[in-house]
This record gives C-alpha cells, structure tokens and sequence, in this order.
C-alpha cells in the first residue's frame, strides 16, 4: 500500500516515512504545498498523511483543492494545531481523521486501519475472501485456516489483491502500490512476485487476463 | 447607570449638594424677607399710633362744664368697635377720664403718658399685650393731661404672621420648583454618564467591541484612553494567542521527533525502561502544552468579547466534523424551541466546548450522541449533550474534570478535553455538569444571563 507523507519537517518526515516503511507501507514524501499539489497520482494512494502548517502553503487549502478534484483517498489530518476549531474545519474540508502531534506510531497505525476498514466497509481489520483471511494489523496470513509465510513484497501484493478483489489491475498498478516512485521498477518483477504467491495460496485465486493484467477471484 | 440615586453615586451628591443649596438659600430669603417685612410693619404700625395719638391731642378739649371731651371722634373707625384691640384714653387729675367706646373694660396705665414728649411701651391692654403711646399735656389749670392709645400686639403679630404663613408657602413652592429644576439638571448633565453606562453594558454583553457614542469634551478623552486600551488589550491577546499557537507548533513537531526517537530506544535490547521514561515525559509534556494553549485560546480574563453564538448554526459544522471522525456513530441535533437564539458568548470557545463534548461522546457512545438545546423563558439555556454509552461510576465522575483523568486507555485522547471543557465553561461563565442518565452520561452546559451580569 503506498502512502503520501505531507510534512515539511525534514527530520519528522523522515522518520515518519522509515516508519511506515517498517510497517510495509510504501511511502512517498511531499515536504511542501506545491510539492504535494503537483504530485501525479494521489488519486491512486492508499491514503495521505497531511500536515497542515506547510511552508508555502495551508495544507486546508490543499486537502480542499484535492476533494475538489474529486480525490477520493483517505486523508489523515497530521499536525501541531490542536484545537478543535481547526479540527472541525480539517474535517468539513474533507479529511477523514485529524491526529495532533506528537502522536504513537501505534496510534497513527490503528487510525491509518480504521481509515482502510472504513474504506472498505468493514468493521474489522480483517480481510476474508473464500479460504483466505488477511490480517494487515498483526500481518499474518490463513489459507483454509493453516498460516502461511509470506515474503513482506508477497504479503503486500496479497494485501492489495484481496482489498481489490474483483478489480482488473495492470503490472504498473501494481507496481505504483508496492513500490515507491524512485525505486528500482521492473515490470518482470510482478509477474515473479504473483508466481511465487500463486504456489502458495492456489493458481485459482489470481486469474491472468491477457493484455490487461491480474484479477483476485472474489 | 440607574436613574435613581445610590449610595456613593454622583447623582446623589449633585442631589444633596442642590438641596443644600435650595434650602439655605430659601432658608436665608426666608429670614430675610420676614425680618425686613416685620420692621417695616412695625415702623408703619408705630407711625400710625403716633398719628393717632396727635390726632387725640389735638381732638381733646375741656368743656365749659370742665370736662374733657373730643370735638369729634377719631377718624380710624376700629377706636368705636368694642374690644377692637385699638384704645385710647384720656386722663387729668379732677376730672373724669375719657376712654374710647372700644374699651368696655379695664383702664390703660396714664403713667406712660408723663411727658410732653410722645413715648411708647408694650404694657397690658383691655385685650391683651398692647403698644402702647402716650404723652402729656398742660390743662387749664396747668394740671396733666394724659393721652394714651393702645393697639393690641396681637394686631401686629397677625400682620406678620399672616406675610410669613404665606411667604412660607411660597418659597416652599419655589424651594420644590428648584429642587425639581436641580434634578432635571442633574439628569440633563449625567445623561452622557447614562449613555456611556449603556454602551458598557453593551460592551459587556458583547454586543459592543467598544464604548459606543459621542460625549462631552470632559467625558470624550477618557472613552477614547479607554476605547484605545480595549483594542490595544484585544490586539494583545489576539497576538498572545497566535505566539502561544506557534509556541505550540514550534514544540510539537520536535516532541514528535523525541516521541519517535524514543519508541525507537524502546524497540533495543535495554531500552524499554528509558523509553518509557522518555515517553511519559513527552506526554506530559505535551498534555501541558494542550492545556496551557487551550487556556491561552480561550477568552480567559476577556469574557465578553463582541460575538454571538447563533442556534443552531454554531452546532451544525462540528456535527458534520463529528460524523466524519465517528463515522459508525449516529448524531443527533435536537434544537428543540431554540432556532434564531443568539447567546452573547464567544462563537470559537462556545464551539470549541462543544466539540469537546461531541467528541468525548462520540468515543463512548455505542450508537447515538444526542445534542440537546432547551430555551428556558427566563432566558436561561441549555445544551446537553448525551450518549448511549456505558456511563460513568460515581468515581469516576469526581475525578472527570482533573487533568488526565483518562478511563479507557484503550481509547484516544490525552484525558485533558473534559479539564479544558471546565476551563472553557468558567471562562465563558457557563456551569458544566456531568451525570447518568437511563441511557448513558449526559454533559449539560447551562447558560444563565444572570452569570453575565456580574
């Protein structure tokens, strides 16, 4: 899942981001306004975290200018202001959750999850199609009740494929989600990556659709 | 400022100084005129009896049968009238006296009469204290002849009294005409004083953002020092609660990093003790910031700053923000008779006291917040705010307002809302109760004009 870090403090956002990263989230960086505004695929993020005292810019008026745009990802309110009348404006702009600073990586974990489950119209955490079940919180993985060990890149690949079940995704969309922007991209990567994970939860489960990429069998 | 007089107030002592004024003043006339008036009547009085007492003189004769007589009687009428109080009689030694008709008793003393020269005393008449003149005159026998006439005193003291009976009655009147001028006066003269009070109540109700209206030359500096320390105190908190904001701002981000650094330290090998330690200070750290910012935002020490709290408008965005942040919870308006109330109260802090209240219901409801607003006819309002929750033990509703009271770990928050939400209310002058209800807690927030008037 590949996350949109807004933070302009440098040290903050770096070890925000080496956070996420541990937790298997790929993240990309936007450390001002206009950095965040120009970036090409929010559309296409899991969720974004987004502070809202940007040096060249309020990040209201970013979260505002997306939502017009009709991005409809999940936004997480990151940020040092902590009354509530900031709070209520973030919200009605169209944030999703508003967390003040400075906050566990546990919490910010468990609201970036109840942002997904939300998202996905669940009310737990966990994600079951046919025999498999998908836990993102505590990472683990049952195919007809018996764990399974995953790689992190196959567990984030299952991860994605279960949360768009159904839905046709090319190599690249796959790649966008797993992979941030500047790193080492290779298409062959995918088709490797969907192998290895086809021996081990069944071939059934992920259909290849000639041309178009992989589809999750509800 | 009330119209009616009060201790200590200058109404009252313009009033007192007026009717000092009115009353020594009609007091002094009043001597004035009485003493003036009774000389001059006196002086006429005694003139007219000298008059008459020549006139006697000069009417009285010794007849051929060697008794006095008078050639006519006396021109004033009231010598004829029985005990008229005006006398006169005549007097010499072998001959028999001769009194006026008007004395039909008693005698009066001929030895007032024991010069040629005319003299005058007060002595006992036929009808009481009498004026009484007198002089002497040679007869045919070169024996004295006396002449005396009498007036009562009392004749004279009804002259007087009846002036100063009516004098009195005048200058009453007029003592009250000036008293009433002096209170118009007073009244035309701290009318500024009263429309100043006005446009401080205004001020204080918040419907002002500072003293209103034109005065006088001598008041007109002083609203202006006074319009001047208002702003300048506005622009002082305005700019206070911007550096506090950046203060905060400035301290989270880098309380961000320690928290970070130190959930890291916890991840080693010997770490998790130290990091605890970091982490509790952090948070500590940061619940005073949230505390000590929230009291700086507040209008603290400004309670009645000019804004207006309008219903239902004020509730409807933090519903709206509400339902985002508990999107599996159910919120409900119920404004009940209160829609186009405005409450003269601080929208950002009355806004920022709900929200607290909305929020912490929200993490505990189980399916519905209900905000309640009830509009009593005394003015009095009030907004509750209930859930469907679990509630609270009596304990722990003793403990709610403390800062950190936090029941459920398990949930967000840093236990400070309910403590800023005390500190909110008594800022803003507003009571805050919590309490069980058959569904769950309720937070009421009560509104009395009376609080505001201090």
């Amino acid at each position: 899942m590949r996350l949109l870090v807004v933070e302009d403090d440098p040290e903050l956002g770096r070890r925000l981001s080496d956070r996420l990263r541990a937790a298997d989230f790929a993240v990309e960086l936007a450390t001002c306004r206009n950095e965040a505004e120009d970036w090409p695929d929010v559309g296409a993020m899991a969720a974004v975290i987004l502070d809202l005292g940007l040096p060249d810019g309020d990040g209201i008026d970013l979260l505002r200018h997306w939502r017009n745009a009709r991005v409809e990802t999940p936004i997480l309110i990151l940020t040092a202001r902590g009354s509530w009348q900031d709070k209520v404006e973030g919200l009605n702009a169209g944030a999703d959750d508003f967390v003040v600073k400075p906050v566990r990586f546990e919490e910010l974990q468990a609201r970036l999850n109840a942002l997904f489950r939300r998202q996905q119209g669940t009310r737990n955490n966990l994600l079951e199609i046919g025999d498999l079940s998908l836990d993102p919180i505590a990472r683990t993985v049952e195919h007809a009740g018996v764990p399974l060990a995953l790689s992190k890149q196959e567990f984030r690949l299952l991860h994605l494929f279960m949360r768009r079940a159904g839905q046709v995704m090319s190599q690249a969309d796959i790649l966008d989600d797993l992979y941030e922007l500047d790193a080492d991209r290779e298409l062959n990567t995918v088709e490797v990556l969907v192998g290895r994970l086809r021996r081990k939860i069944g071939r059934e489960h992920i259909v290849t659709q000639r041309g178009m990429g992989y589809r999750f069998e509800k | 400022m009330s119209s009616r007089p009060v201790p200590g107030s200058l109404r009252l002592r313009f009033l007192l100084a007026i009717t000092l004024w009115v009353v020594l003043g009609i007091g002094a006339i009043w001597f004035s005129a009485v003493g003036i008036f009774s000389k001059h009547v006196e002086e006429s009085y005694h003139e007219e009896l000298e008059v008459h007492v020549r006139e006697l003189g000069r009417l009285a004769e010794v007849g051929p049968d060697g008794q006095l007589r008078l050639t006519r009687p006396l021109s004033d009428p009231r010598y004829e009238e029985p005990l008229s109080g005006f006398y006169w009689q005549i007097t010499a030694r072998n001959r028999q006296a001769l009194r006026s008709e008007s004395m039909t008793r008693g005698t009066l003393d001929e030895h007032i009469a024991h010069s040629p020269e005319i003299l005058h005393t007060l002595e006992n008449g036929p009808s009481g204290p009498a004026i009484t003149y007198g002089f002497t005159r040679k007869g045919p026998s070169d024996e004295d002849i006396h002449f005396v006439i009498a007036t009562d005193q009392s004749e004279l003291d009804r002259l007087i009294g009846s002036f100063t009976r009516d004098l009195s009655l005048w200058l009453v009147g007029l003592g009250v005409f000036l008293l009433a001028t002096g209170m118009a006066i007073i009244s035309f003269g701290l009318h500024p004083l009263d429309r100043l009070s006005v446009a401080i109540g205004r001020l204080r109700r918040g419907e002002a953002q500072d003293l209103e209206g034109r005065y006088p030359a001598e008041i007109a500096p002083l609203v202006a020092d006074l319009n001047a320390y208002l702003h300048q105190n506005a622009d002082m908190i305005a700019k206070s609660r911007v550096q506090a904001a950046n203060l905060a701002h400035s301290l989270r981000t880098p309380l961000a990093v320690i928290t970070d650094e130190a959930e890291r330290l916890g991840e080693t090998a010997g770490g998790r003790e130290p990091s605890k330690v970091l982490l509790d200070q952090a948070r500590a750290m940061e619940q005073q910031i949230d505390f000590q910012l929230a009291r700086a935002r507040s209008s603290t020490g400004q309670p009645y700053s000019a804004r207006w709290v309008r219903l239902p408008e004020v509730a409807e965005p933090i519903l709206r923000a509400m339902k985002r942040l508990h999107p599996d919870k159910h919120f409900v308006l119920e404004t009940n008779n209160c829609d186009g109330v405005q409450l003269p109260l601080d929208e950002v802090d009355y806004s920022e006291l709900l929200s607290i209240l909305l929020d912490n219901a929200g993490k505990w409801a189980t399916r519905e917040v209900k905000l309640q607003f009830v509009c009593e006819p005394n003015q009095s309002f009030t907004a509750r705010v209930i859930d469907d929750g679990s509630g609270m033990t009596e304990k722990e509703l003793s403990h709610a307002f403390e800062i950190g009271s936090r029941f459920d770990r398990q949930k967000s928050g840093s236990g400070l809302g309910l403590a800023i939400a005390r500190d909110l209310a008594d800022a803003l002058g507003l009571t805050l109760d919590l309490s069980n209800t058959p569904s769950g807690l309720a937070a009421t927030v009560c509104f009395h004009p009376a609080s505001i008037e201090r």
